[in-house]
């Protein structure tokens, strides 16, 4: 159970920064050196990089090494985000031949764990830190892995980046066990905050046969109407098995258990996710359709938006953004509004409805009127959207709301500690990947995604 | 530029490549200066946790040996021991790489007393569990502790195998988060002395209750499993105690074990469930149901490694501990978190590996190839569609599971998923339709190859995705290379080739149908490829192909262009028609078309290769046209791939023209053993010797201003075959020996051109001439390009040439005839400048070695003749220069004391000190040295 080696490498400047080599683990198998190849020039076909039948679908990839005998790294695991690539090579404790199937090899998922607590220490949680900041904890990263990877042996992952270490006083030393996830013990007032998001997916397409799929994803609850494929943190101490068993891939699924989902857990020092979910939804917040047509140099657009009764008119903001692809530049725009304001982007080659905070009193707003490409400039490309393949996407946040229905009862709290805390509890719904599709081009997907889905 | 930024740049450059840095200094010298500067008490903290990452990175490298390994593993012991309380993580680090350091230069292995002690040490500091007087900021330090512990044993398994009751006693005090530290120590002895345990023929309640009271030394001698501690699931057989054994002590333990197990990181966690679910796996007396209460815990977690533990546990115990309720809940977790939106996509591609391995109680086969679990129904698969919005690794992965799964499927179910699945392949080629980045077109053509591996028996679908492709091809003939690709594939990978063939004349009606407005240049060279795949198939009739090429250049202007390219993959298409089977129904038209291309191509290599063909297609029957176009496979049949090479595009030709490679080696420098006397400067002038009195240094000095004076170095080898190599090449020709540098301290070699050698002859001899720019030991890496008898072209690597440092030795640079009192004014005087320290790079050492069996006069008649100065027989004082280009002199006097033999060295250049002491080292090795350094 240990990582051979571990590579940071940054896409931008292509030189490879390793970063760790835990050469005791190589008593355990042979040892090979690495190169990295320099991306040559794309060519349509490369026999050796493109052959079919080779597969690339393992979360584990294989190094060709030069040099003679064409040796080979195996398992390379790899985490790409933004231009770095994340790569380490787990120990494989059995013989190489027969190459022996990866869930067999006990590194593999620590591998897989370590790589995602190093992308959450670089990254942190907005995902694209500024140049120096990745600088510094890259800088700080060897001191990280000696604590969390000594001698290449996974103790446990990095912290995530901005995690602003609360303060700690040593624990007393009592009977009892400090755990090993929880470096001390809280110093200051005691708050349990407990804060419910839930994100909304959706992909939806005005053509009756085609029924709308919304998946909810979110965080945190206790009790509320049936959760499935729950995922809890390692620090919660005990599960009931009635909160486990609903789960999104079992159609029969006839549990009537619908809470409390009681997640007793002892909480780490910093934030944490304690439980994730998803729920089905039968209708989306807010129901739209889209119809683009072109007339002769011209797209005609109309778009309506519905917002559902149940969804609190009151939003932290609500945004329609309407991208154009493989057109040139847009020239001039002849679209109304009945609600918000519309937004021609700098690029020209997307449309910005900006709904605001509230929709109108009938919980509709539309959009109608033409765009010209008059423009020579091309505009971005997409292999999806051609011809009249195109798509809506929302973003928008409603507070204090959950679709699931799924809240947390501030009484309902329970808290034995000899410290009164303040006990805080927040909902919001956020828009995640939220699609309105043109009925009235192709869709992008067969239609029987939905036959077989349902 | 401060002293870190100097480390950071050194240390910089040796991960970058150890080899290369090694290149210009020795790993004794860099090693030395390593630890030289962690001693320095100046240098801060980062700077030497810098020093000591190159000791945890490359411990091999820089202590090739285990004596060097111990030797340094002291040095950092005093280093340790030096460093104040106050820098932990320096300590830490060192720690480690002490640790590192035993463990790789087999100290541990050989049970050296470094090893011994630095064990002990590393016990002693995690009993001393009273740190609360310094505060808890030494907690780290007996982490790591416990860290060194846990990979010494995992080296060394049983070493703490009869500590196993003290380390009991401090896991279970330890209240601290140092308790995860404690834990993984203890459990990893306790399983690794279960383990040596099972080795034993008959094994006592005593000796069994022995393992967990014990509490005495070191257990050395256990290591009889060596390195062999694989996991028990790679294991044929799981070791295992005899039955009946008192296990009421050890259940306890597991048990405590086990409940306190989630105070533990969830990675420390798993590794902790491992190791107890292979103690359980080895002792019959613990039921696998201690297990029990932990697993509603781990089906919840969101954590992949506690994850893959559970499924670990489920390997190893099956229904021992999970009931068939419990693998039906499991795997539909699993299939859950396969595409849960939370997990990242390495996390759920591992889980659908998984699936794919899932270790079912009742397995139909168990032969660790990739099998869908019983269990998984396309209902339960149904949120595993793959979708056009997936990424590649996804898509592909989830194409392959359903795949499966529909594979297994009852019919009804079956067809509705196979539909959608082929709905899926159609969409994802609509999108190569629109955008052809290469990406999206091998993604794509993968899924298809998956598909198609899974379901070509269903002719009408698999019958539409030629249409398709054909549909596709008409409009990008881009793709010819993906297509034939595939085609490839598979061929190889079906039993069946039917599809392949299909397709092939899909492709080829395709390209008749075409719009001659559509044959343009461009275009013309894809569809020529895939005619030439065509006409590889026996199958299909190739009447068309013909008609079209001959038509094609009728019609158009190909003819008068003359392209060579375009003529050529015509005729490429012609040779593999005339190797077709059926060559005699379209005999006439494939004889016209090559007459037309004869007589009408504007190219003349073109024609002269048309009218070659049509010579052999109208005068050889068709057996002995195929036998003459066979690949010549056959070394020895020289002829035959000669009358071959002569055909466009095919085997012969292409080997005829690249240069192939050979991994082994085929040939092989050997150094020519020479006597010193007998080298000389090769460019050594005659020098007026008549002059009286004059200053011998500047004329020695003044010889140095004529153009590449005294630079060189000339080595000479023998040419030979090396060891074992192939027949084929017992007679090589016009080999081409080219010289590359690993350091950049040599101008460029020239190449050596060498007309042949004959394995059965005097081997012919090289002269590598050298010219330093500093004279430093170096190696060449060797490669040579030569012929062999059948006139094919060989690129292979020669073994690395060392240069060693008295190689480059050269005698004083004065003509022969230089008298003795001449030489020796020279050498005083250049003596007297380097004692002077002038120039500033001077030194003078001293060097003392004690003579054995050997008198001094041998060892300087075998060492230094050629070198002598001084040919006085007095046996006293011995004047000895070594001259090495470019203009660098080691000077020697070499003295008999009373017990010793003392060489005082000068040298203009001190960089070179460390390679004269250790060529002096090397020559009186049999003796007992002692050096002193100045």
């Amino acid at each position: 159970m240990s990582i051979r080696a571990l590579w940071v490498v940054s896409q931008e400047k292509g030189e490879p920064g390793k970063l760790g080599i835990f050469p005791e683990t190589v008593l355990h198998a042979t040892s090979c050196r690495m190169h990295t190849h320099g991306q040559d020039r794309p060519k349509p076909y490369v026999e050796v990089r493109d052959d079919y039948a080779r597969q690339h679908r393992s979360p584990a990839v294989e190094l060709r090494l030069d040099g003679p005998g064409g040796r080979t790294l195996w398992p390379l695991l790899t985490v790409t985000q933004g231009a770095l690539i994340l790569a380490c090579l787990p120990l494989v404790e059995a013989p190489p031949e027969p190459r022996p199937p990866l869930p067999s090899l006990a590194s593999v998922s620590q591998g897989l764990a370590l790589l995602s607590g190093l992308q959450d220490f670089l990254c942190g949680p907005g995902g694209k830190p500024e140049p120096d900041v990745l600088a510094s904890r890259l800088a700080a990263l060897p001191s990280v892995l000696l604590q969390v990877c000594p001698l290449g042996r996974p103790l446990d992952t990095p912290p995530p980046a901005g995690s602003v270490p609360a303060a700690v006083a040593p624990s007393p030393g009592g009977a009892q066990k400090q755990p090993a996830w929880k470096a001390g013990v809280h110093r200051g007032r005691a708050v349990v905050s407990v804060a419910l998001t839930e994100k909304v997916r959706s992909m939806q397409y005005g053509k009756s046969s085609v029924l709308p799929n919304v998946t909810v994803t979110l965080t945190l609850p206790p009790n509320g109407s049936p959760l499935q494929d729950i995922l809890v943190h390692p620090c919660v101490t005990s599960l009931d098995a009635s909160i486990l068993t609903a789960c999104s891939v079992d159609e029969n699924d006839c549990s009537a258990f619908s809470g409390p989902y009681k997640f007793p857990f002892s909480p780490p020092l910093e934030l944490f996710r304690l439980c994730s979910y998803t729920s089905q939804v039968p209708v989306p917040p807010i129901l739209g359709s889209y119809q683009l047509k072109a007339e002769e140099n011209h797209l005609k657009a109309n778009v309506v938006l519905k917002l559902h009764e149940s969804v609190k008119n009151s939003f932290e903001y609500c945004e329609a953004h309407i991208p154009f692809f493989n057109q040139n530049l847009m020239g001039s725009v002849e679209v109304k509004v009945s609600s918000g304001q519309l937004e021609v982007s700098k690029e020209k080659s997307l449309l910005v409805w900006v709904l605001g905070q509230k929709f109108p009193k009938s919980r509709e707003a539309a959009l109608e009127g033409t765009v010209h490409f008059s423009g020579t400039v091309a505009g971005p490309t997409d292999p999806l959207c051609t011809g009249l393949t195109a798509y809506i996407k929302l973003y928008f946040r409603v507070a204090d709301l959950t679709l699931s229905g799924c809240c947390v009862d501030q009484h309902s709290v329970q808290v034995y500690s000899s410290a009164k805390p303040r006990i805080v509890t927040t909902r919001e719904l956020v828009s995640s990947e939220y699609y309105i599709w043109n009925s009235t081009g192709d869709a992008p997907v067969s239609s029987g995604a939905v036959t077989a889905s349902h | 530029m401060t002293i870190t930024d100097l480390w950071d740049q050194k240390i910089s450059a040796f991960q970058l490549s150890p080899s290369q840095f090694l290149a210009t200094t020795t790993s004794e010298s860099f090693l030395a200066e390593l630890l030289h500067e962690l001693r320095n008490d100046k240098a801060n903290d980062h700077l030497k946790i810098l020093l000591v990452s190159v000791l945890l990175d490359h411990p091999t490298i820089l202590c090739p040996s285990s004596s060097v390994g111990e030797e340094t593993a002291l040095e950092l012991l005093s280093v340790f021991s030096h460093t104040p309380q106050k820098s932990i993580i320096l300590k830490c680090n060192v720690m480690l790489a002490i640790t590192n350091v035993i463990i790789c230069t087999s100290c541990l292995a050989n049970h050296t007393k470094m090893a011994e002690d630095w064990l002990d040490l590393l016990f002693q500091m995690i009993q001393d569990t009273n740190d609360y007087r310094c505060g808890l900021s030494q907690q780290p330090i007996r982490a790591t502790a416990c860290d060194c512990l846990r990979e010494m044993e995992t080296c060394s398994p049983g070493l703490l195998s009869q500590k196993l009751e003290a380390l009991y006693l401090l896991k279970q005090q330890e209240t601290t988060v140092l308790h995860q530290s404690y834990c993984m120590l203890y459990t990893l002895g306790l399983k690794n002395a279960i383990r040596i345990l099972t080795t034993q023929k008959d094994v006592t309640d005593l000796e069994f209750k022995s393992i967990l009271g014990g509490n005495e030394g070191f257990a050395w001698k256990s290591n009889q499993l060596g390195l062999t501690l694989l996991p028990i699931n790679m294991m044929v057989q799981v070791p295992r105690l005899p039955p009946g054994l008192d296990c009421k002590e050890l259940k306890s333990i597991m048990s405590s074990l086990l409940e306190e197990s989630y105070l533990q990181t969830p990675i420390s966690q798993s590794a902790l469930l491992r190791e107890l679910v292979e103690v359980v796996a080895m002792v019959p007396g613990l039921s696998p149901t201690l297990f029990k209460s932990q697993l509603l815990r781990l089906f919840g977690t969101a954590d992949v490694s506690l994850m893959h533990a559970t499924l670990f546990m489920k390997d190893t115990f099956t229904d021992s501990l999970f009931t068939a309720e419990d693998e039906n809940f499991l795997l539909k977790r699993l299939v859950g978190t396969a595409q849960h939106p939370l997990l990242r996509i390495p996390e759920k591609l591992f889980y659908m590996e998984c699936i794919l391995h899932f270790p079912e109680n009742r397995p139909i086969s168990s032969s660790g190839e990739e099998s869908l679990p019983v269990l998984v129904t396309p209902r339960l698969a149904a949120s595993l569609h793959p979708t056009v919005f997936n990424d590649s690794a996804t898509m592909l992965c989830r194409l392959n599971l359903l795949c499966l799964v529909h594979l297994e499927a009852d019919e009804g179910e079956a067809d509705k998923g196979i539909r959608y699945l082929f709905e899926h392949i159609m969409a994802l080629l609509k999108i190569i339709d629109n955008d052809g980045s290469r990406e999206v077109v091998v993604t794509s053509f993968r899924a298809l190859f998956i598909f198609l591996m899974h379901f070509n028996g269903m002719e009408n679908l698999s019958e539409k995705v030629i249409d398709k492709l054909c549909d596709m091809y008409s409009r990008h003939s881009r793709l010819a290379p993906n297509l034939i690709g595939l085609a490839n594939r598979i061929q190889e990978h079906l039993d069946d080739p039917v599809w392949s063939v299909k397709l092939l004349i899909g492709l080829q009606k395709c390209i008749m149908e075409m719009p001659p407005l559509q044959l343009t240049i461009h275009n013309l060279s894809w569809h020529l490829k895939v005619l030439k795949r065509v006409a590889q198939e026996g199958q299909i009739t190739q009447r068309n192909t013909i008609y079209l090429l001959l038509n094609i250049l009728i019609n158009s202007n190909l003819c008068e262009r003359g392209n060579w390219q375009v003529g050529n993959a015509v005729l490429a298409v012609c040779r593999n028609l005339l190797e077709h089977p059926s060559i005699d129904q379209v005999f006439i038209e494939l004889a016209d078309l090559l007459q037309y291309i004869s007589v009408h191509y504007d190219d003349t290599d073109i024609k002269d290769h048309a009218r070659f063909y049509y010579t052999l297609l109208t005068n050889l029957s068709w057996e002995k046209l195929a036998g003459v176009l066979v690949k010549g496979l056959d070394g020895g049949r020289a002829k035959e791939r000669s009358h071959s090479a002569i055909m466009a595009e095919n085997e012969g030709i292409a080997s005829n023209l690249t240069v192939h490679k050979t991994n082994r080696h085929v040939l092989q420098l050997i150094k020519v053993q020479e006597e010193a006397s007998q080298r000389s400067s090769g460019s050594s002038e005659l020098l007026e010797t008549t002059g009286e009195a004059k200053n011998w240094l500047e004329v020695y000095q003044g010889q140095f201003h004529t153009p590449g004076f005294g630079s060189d170095v000339n080595l000479r080898y023998n040419l030979t075959h090396a060891k074992d190599t192939d027949p084929l090449f017992d007679k090589v020709f016009t080999i081409c020996l080219h010289f590359e540098l690993k350091d950049s301290n040599y101008a460029k070699v020239n190449d050596i051109h060498v007309p042949c050698v004959f394995r059965d002859r005097k081997p012919p001899e090289v002269k590598v001439k050298l010219k330093p720019f500093q004279p430093y030991p170096t190696t060449l890496c060797v490669s040579a390009v030569f012929t062999t008898q059948d006139g094919r072209s060989w690129h292979s690597q020669l073994p690395d040439v060392s240069v060693s440092f008295p190689e480059i030795f050269l005698p004083l640079p004065l003509p022969p005839n230089t008298s003795c009192e001449c030489k020796e004014q020279v050498f005083d005087r250049i003596w007297e400048a380097a004692a002077s320290e002038n120039p500033d790079k001077s030194a003078i050492s001293l060097f003392c070695f004690k003579t054995g069996d050997e008198s001094l006069a041998d060892l300087i008649k075998a060492h230094f003749q050629g070198y002598l100065i001084t040919d006085q027989q007095s046996k006293i004082l011995w004047k000895v220069l070594f001259f090495l280009p470019p203009m660098c002199h080691v000077l020697l006097k070499i003295t008999q004391a009373e017990d010793a033999i003392q060489v005082s060295i000068a040298t203009d250049n001190w960089e070179l000190l460390p390679f004269v002491n250790s060529y002096l080292q090397n020559i009186t090795d049999h003796c007992s040295t002692t050096v002193t350094d100045d």
